[in-house]
């Protein structure tokens, strides 16, 4: 059945471009990682892009060497705090509900207009990262909508097939998430404890021969031969707290100093992100 | 005796009454050093400055991104293919009867066949996201508003009526002689025994998926909304495509690309039509007290009016077409006032070309 409210174009359903003639040499070079295994891209985040909402920010990650990959753009508004409708029921703390939609064009694939399972599960983690960054008992009986739209996925144009990299650049885009929201939430002048940030590290395999898997901080899916799980952590750097830990993969249940290491490693990676967001908001916000 | 006078800051009146507080800075004291102005400190008559940035996006065929003051939409053009088996009452267009019909109305007559086609089959799907945040009353979780909807179809309506994109670009040949030609080299030029059942024919269309997404909202969404589709469109290009017979689908070059052809580059230009008495007190008397025609409203602005006009004007043939003008309401505007607005629209496509290049 066919969304009536929008333009939904012809009756048949519509191909992606399907493309040939790719040069030979090209299908087996994998970009390799560039950067040190734990150093992560570099980050461009601004506050106050959308003048109408109570606090807004852009992040942009930057695009790699490879002109075909594209950078994480993220732009999120912060509406609120307002008092919540007559019908809903008391809450002696604020109420928060957080948004997370891909822009049709942001992938390869191109999205619809409804959420589908994993912009709901990206809008519960979010969620979850942030509630325990802000001092909810200050606002009762309000509420706060912080909507992240993704302008643009992390995510290569050139490779044809996709093994299963969406799983591993959601984690990419919920760390990117975080840090734009905890930014759009200073610049509404919400209070928080601290401000939050987001950080992968994965455990990756880069050769075939069964060596030695390494972890790497902020990791690009189709700059490694395989991944074997990956972990994103939402961190407090001065409560040294965590708020969200998502963890995907599998390892063995034996190894627990792995575990360890790797949300380690998504440790680091938030705190560089963090000094960046300190970076934009001492600039701006005052 | 006299109440006391309470004085209140700018900002808070305008919050509070937002209507006469339009009204008194509209007709502020004559001063000269003051000549009146809106709310937002600019003359009736004055634009915000356009800013284009176009090719933003990497995963998109052609992209833009506008601004308009505080109004910013980013714009995304996507093409994919349809199949022309896919198509459900799929006519192909006789080319005997195009070619005759072109040279009797020099070319009018295949155009009106090619939007006839660019309309039958759907190929533009225009679709404009309010729901992004972008301002407090568009909030997601929702079913697109009456204003989104509005602002899709009228985008739809006039990328057809415009005839900006031509059907003939977004087709797909496929001509067997071409390709056998090659073979026949090869072969020592037997072929040529089927020609009569393989004629050259359309195998696909692309259909071009125009997503906007408003960042931010202040106002004046059409013309901007317009302006990001113009501009995403002209930074188009599609993949050079071709079918392939053995294996029966289309496919398209990684390396080769076309400029997809745009023709013209009409601007939309709105004015908000501002009435001195408020719209309740307006039932009684419509055509009492004065009004104001102020252009390209801000969101303020348009929450206090109800008349908007929208004049689409091309210049680019060294003369000025209108291409549509639309108009709600019931406010008399003269022949004078639509021709003084139609200077104001070239004026406005001016800063736009400029803008744009």
């Amino acid at each position: 059945m066919n969304d009536r409210r929008r333009i939904n174009g012809p009756a048949g359903a519509t191909l992606a471009p399907f493309f040939d003639d790719a040069a030979p040499q090209d299908l087996d070079t994998r970009s390799t990682r560039s950067r040190p295994p734990n150093a992560t891209r570099k980050l461009l985040l601004k506050t106050g892009v959308t003048p109408s909402a109570s606090g807004s920010a852009y992040l942009e990650i930057e695009t790699s060497a490879k002109p075909g990959l594209s950078g994480l753009k993220l732009s999120c508004s912060v509406h609120g705090p307002r008092a919540l409708p007559k019908s809903a029921p008391f809450s002696p703390h604020i109420v928060l509900s957080t948004h997370v939609k891909y822009a049709p064009f942001a992938t390869q694939q191109r999205r619809g207009y409804l959420r589908d399972s994993s912009e709901r599960d990206l809008g519960i983690h979010l969620e979850t990262a942030l509630r325990g960054a802000i001092i909810a008992d200050r606002w009762p009986k309000s509420g706060v909508d912080i909507i992240v739209s993704i302008i643009e996925g992390d995510q290569d144009r050139e490779t044809s097939k996709l093994q299963g990299d969406e799983v591993w650049d959601m984690m990419n885009t919920l760390s990117g998430c975080i840090t734009v929201a905890a930014a759009a939430l200073a610049d509404a002048g919400i209070d928080c404890v601290d401000t939050v940030a987001g950080g992968v590290a994965a455990l990756v395999q880069d050769a075939d021969d069964g060596s030695a898997p390494s972890i790497a901080v902020d990791p690009i899916p189709s700059e490694h031969k395989r991944i074997l799980a990956a972990c994103c952590v939402a961190y407090l750097p001065t409560r040294d707290e965590v708020t969200n830990l998502w963890f995907r993969g599998d390892l063995p249940a034996s190894d627990l100093d792995l575990y360890t290491s790797l949300v380690g490693h998504g440790i680091q990676a938030s705190k560089n992100a963090n000094r960046v967001l300190i970076d934009c908001l001492s600039g701006t916000v005052g | 005796m006299a109440g006391p006078t309470i004085s209140l800051p700018a900002p808070i009146f305008a919050k509070i009454s937002p209507h006469p507080f339009l009204v008194r800075s509209l007709t502020r004291s004559t001063a000269a050093d003051h000549p009146p102005c809106r709310a937002n400190g600019r003359a009736t008559q004055e634009l915000r400055p356009v800013r284009f940035n176009a090719t933003s996006l990497s995963h998109a065929h052609g992209s833009a991104l506008v601004r308009l003051g505080d109004t910013t939409v980013l714009c995304g053009v996507r093409g994919e293919l349809l199949p022309v088996e896919r198509i459900p009452q799929f006519r192909p267009v006789d080319k005997e009867e195009l070619r005759q019909q072109g040279e009797n109305n020099n070319g009018n007559c295949g155009d009106a066949i090619g939007r006839g086609e660019l309309r039958d089959y759907d190929l533009l799907v225009p679709n404009i996201e309010l729901a992004t945040g972008s301002a407090p009353q568009f909030l997601p979780g929702v079913p697109p508003t009456t204003l989104a909807q509005t602002l899709s179809t009228r985008v739809y309506s006039l990328l057809h009526s415009t005839g900006l994109v031509q059907a003939g670009d977004l087709k797909i040949w496929y001509s067997p002689k071409e390709q056998r030609r090659g073979e026949d080299v090869e072969m020592g030029g037997t072929g040529d025994k089927e020609d009569g059942d393989e004629e050259e024919r359309p195998v696909a269309y692309w259909v071009l998926y125009i997503d906007l997404l408003f960042v931010s909202f202040d106002g004046n969404p059409f013309d901007v909304a317009w302006a990001a589709v113009v501009a995403a469109l002209r930074d188009t290009r599609l993949p050079v495509a071709r079918w392939d017979p053995d294996r029966e689908v289309v496919v398209c070059s990684k390396t080769e690309r076309r400029r997809l052809n745009v023709r013209g580059l009409p601007v939309a230009c709105s004015a908000a039509v501002f009435m001195e008495k408020e719209q309740s007190e307006a039932g009684a008397g419509p055509r009492e007290g004065g009004h104001w025609l102020l252009l390209d409203p801000d969101r303020l602005e348009e929450t206090l009016c109800k008349e908007v006009i929208t004049m689409v004007v091309d210049c680019s043939d060294d003369e000025t077409r209108i291409k549509s003008l639309e108009k709600q309401g019931g406010t008399l505007l003269g022949r004078e006032l639509i021709r003084g607005y139609a200077g104001i629209a070239e004026r406005r496509w001016k800063e736009v070309r400029t803008a744009m290049e």
